[in-house]
């Protein structure tokens, strides 16, 4: 995808491939594998800019096949470069950052209001979070108790322009949320195991708090060349990078 | 008017169980009835409107029938992009009630105005604008918005001038409102919100043959309708407390020029925020939108055209 892309977010969708794995294999509940299903738990891409990594799991679920992937970008591909949600399994618009997470906190209203067990996962960046929303949708998470949502924020380290560090500083993203309210524990995002365990654990807590799991990432993990590199937030690969970042990948020359 | 906003709200409420009313800590003595009544349908989401609005849109995916209530400067001005995003992109049924629109904030200021809301908002696809008159269009603009199950923005502006319809009136979405009877081939009135009431008094005094219509529709608009309304007359004036442009003035030239050419003035707000503070009538005058002033121009008007 990236490399039939003009340009793509391709290091933003790399740090969440291990989540996103996590979440589709144990936690997130399909009703007949069916992604529009009611009752079906919520995963929320409020970082739209991962998208790609959500597709290649819409793929693995098989919801969409790889003549689409293969025409990703390509002239009236449905697939687009931000997560939209007229396509099945991806619930929010997003892109205009800050966004999905308050359609998350509804959710989980909703499903509380409705008294139905369904779980809600809001997938944010860590530049994300300089958004006011964000903050906005945490008061009213903790205020109205959604022990039903979890925000999983992909702490990588980067945004647009710079580190977050230099662009501006996020201290403890783990005491913040702690500080709103939530349940919150910190996790190596590209461990599946710890990852899996941190979301049980964060569940099994009887609490009346929204859940926030902060995953430790690195952004264009997999590929050296990618990894810390911020140039590679929104740059496509040519033939060379293209043929590097795979063999990296898979381990093949 | 707003007693009637306030009981068709708490009717629909009580009808429906799916109905939540959100409000940006806004609203004071307007939902004391809807607090009363329906308490569990009732949430004062702070001082936090962005996040309202995609609260909203997640509870509309949930099956719920969202109203939410700010000021017409921040609802839906302020959370445009949420309106536009998280609400109209999917149609979601989300009721918008932007109040205090125009000059209602006369003493507040800049902040409190809203000239700029019906242009905002009609551009935003999927969107319809409602803007009612009196408290008759109030109650039917409130329950075709409900019956429409789609994304609407219902701008209420100052809302004691009296009303302009003897009863609720039975009509289709994007149909225009008599108000005031006329034959008169030389000028028509077409008017939104309050300055209905201003463009009958007008017309009253001054062009005792013309009609008046009231629009309570901005978006969709029957454009059959408004070209069978302007065509016959040799001069139409739009009134509106919004912008000249991008208002009801603006929908009405792209209609008629298309197809139906007429000279039309669109009376509104001239592309000035206020300068001074003080009562109502004031502010009005300062922006040239009193009665005296709105007939000065038309006389103008006429004689140069």
């Amino acid at each position: 995808m990236a490399y039939a892309g003009s340009t793509v977010h391709i290091a933003c969708a790399f740090s969440i491939v291990e989540l996103l794995a996590v979440l589709y294999r144990s936690h997130l509940r399909y009703p007949g594998n069916d992604p529009l299903a009611k009752g079906r738990d919520y995963l929320v891409l409020s970082k739209g800019h991962g998208v790609m990594a959500q597709y290649a799991c819409m793929r693995e679920k098989g919801w969409i096949g790889d003549k689409e992937i293969q025409g990703y970008f390509s002239d009236g591909s449905h697939l687009k470069g931000l997560s939209d949600s007229r396509n099945p399994g991806l619930e929010v618009t997003s892109g205009s950052l800050g966004h999905g997470f308050s359609v998350g906190v509804g959710l989980a209203l909703g499903a509380k209001l409705n008294a139905t067990d369904q779980k809600i996962y809001a997938l944010v960046g860590d530049g994300e979070i300089n958004e006011g929303p964000i903050w906005e949708g945490a008061l009213f998470a903790a205020h109205h108790e959604l022990n039903n949502l979890m925000i999983i924020v992909d702490e990588n380290g980067y945004q647009a322009m710079g580190s977050t560090q230099e662009v501006l500083k996020l201290g403890s993203i783990q005491s913040k949320f702690e500080s709103f309210g939530f349940k919150a524990m910190t996790v190596d995002g590209h461990d599946q195991a710890a990852i899996d365990d941190a979301i049980g654990e964060l569940w099994s807590m009887a609490s009346g708090a929204p859940r926030a799991l902060i995953a430790k990432t690195v952004k264009g993990k997999g590929v050296a060349f990618m990894e810390h590199n911020n140039a590679w937030h929104y740059t496509r690969l040519d033939a060379d990078t293209y043929r590097r970042a795979l063999s990296a990948i898979t381990g093949k020359a | 008017m707003r007693a009637r906003l306030s009981a068709t709200l708490v009717s629909i409420a009580r009808a429906d169980p799916k109905v939540l009313l959100l409000t940006g800590d806004h609203g004071y003595a307007l939902f004391d009835e809807f607090r009363r009544e329906c308490p569990a349908q009732y949430i004062n989401a702070g001082v936090a409107e962005q996040n309202m609005v995609g609260v909203a849109a997640g509870l509309a995916r949930s099956g719920f029938r969202p109203f939410v209530y700010g000021l017409s400067a921040f609802i839906p001005v302020r959370v445009l992009e949420q309106i536009k995003i998280d609400v109209a992109h999917d149609n979601l049924p989300v009721i918008l009630l932007g109040d205090g629109a125009g000059f209602v904030y006369s003493y507040l200021g800049t902040s409190h105005q809203s000239t700029e809301d019906i242009a905002c908002a009609r551009v935003v696809p999927n969107l319809s604008v409602y803007s009612p008159a009196d408290r008759f269009e109030a109650a039917a603009c409130m329950q075709m918005a409900f019956e429409s199950k789609t994304p609407v923005y219902l701008r209420i502006g100052k809302s004691d001038r009296g009303d302009v319809h003897e009863a609720v009136p039975q009509e289709k979405v994007g149909r225009l409102l008599p108000a005031r009877t006329g034959t008169c081939a030389e000028i028509v009135f077409i008017a939104t919100g309050a300055l209905v009431r201003t463009a009958i008094d007008i017309a009253a005094r001054s062009y005792p043959d013309a009609a008046v219509w009231s629009a309570p529709f901005i978006k969709p608009i029957d454009g059959e309708q408004v070209i069978s309304i302007c065509r016959p007359h040799r001069v139409v004036v739009v009134l509106e407390e919004h912008s000249v442009f991008g208002g009801l003035g603006s929908v009405v030239a792209e209609i008629t020029s298309e197809s139906s050419p007429v000279k039309v003035l669109r009376v509104g707000v001239r592309d000035r925020f206020s300068q001074c503070c003080g009562s109502y009538e004031y502010l009005l005058r300062e922006h040239g939108l009193d009665a005296a002033a709105i007939e000065q121009r038309v006389r103008a008007y006429l004689s140069a055209n």
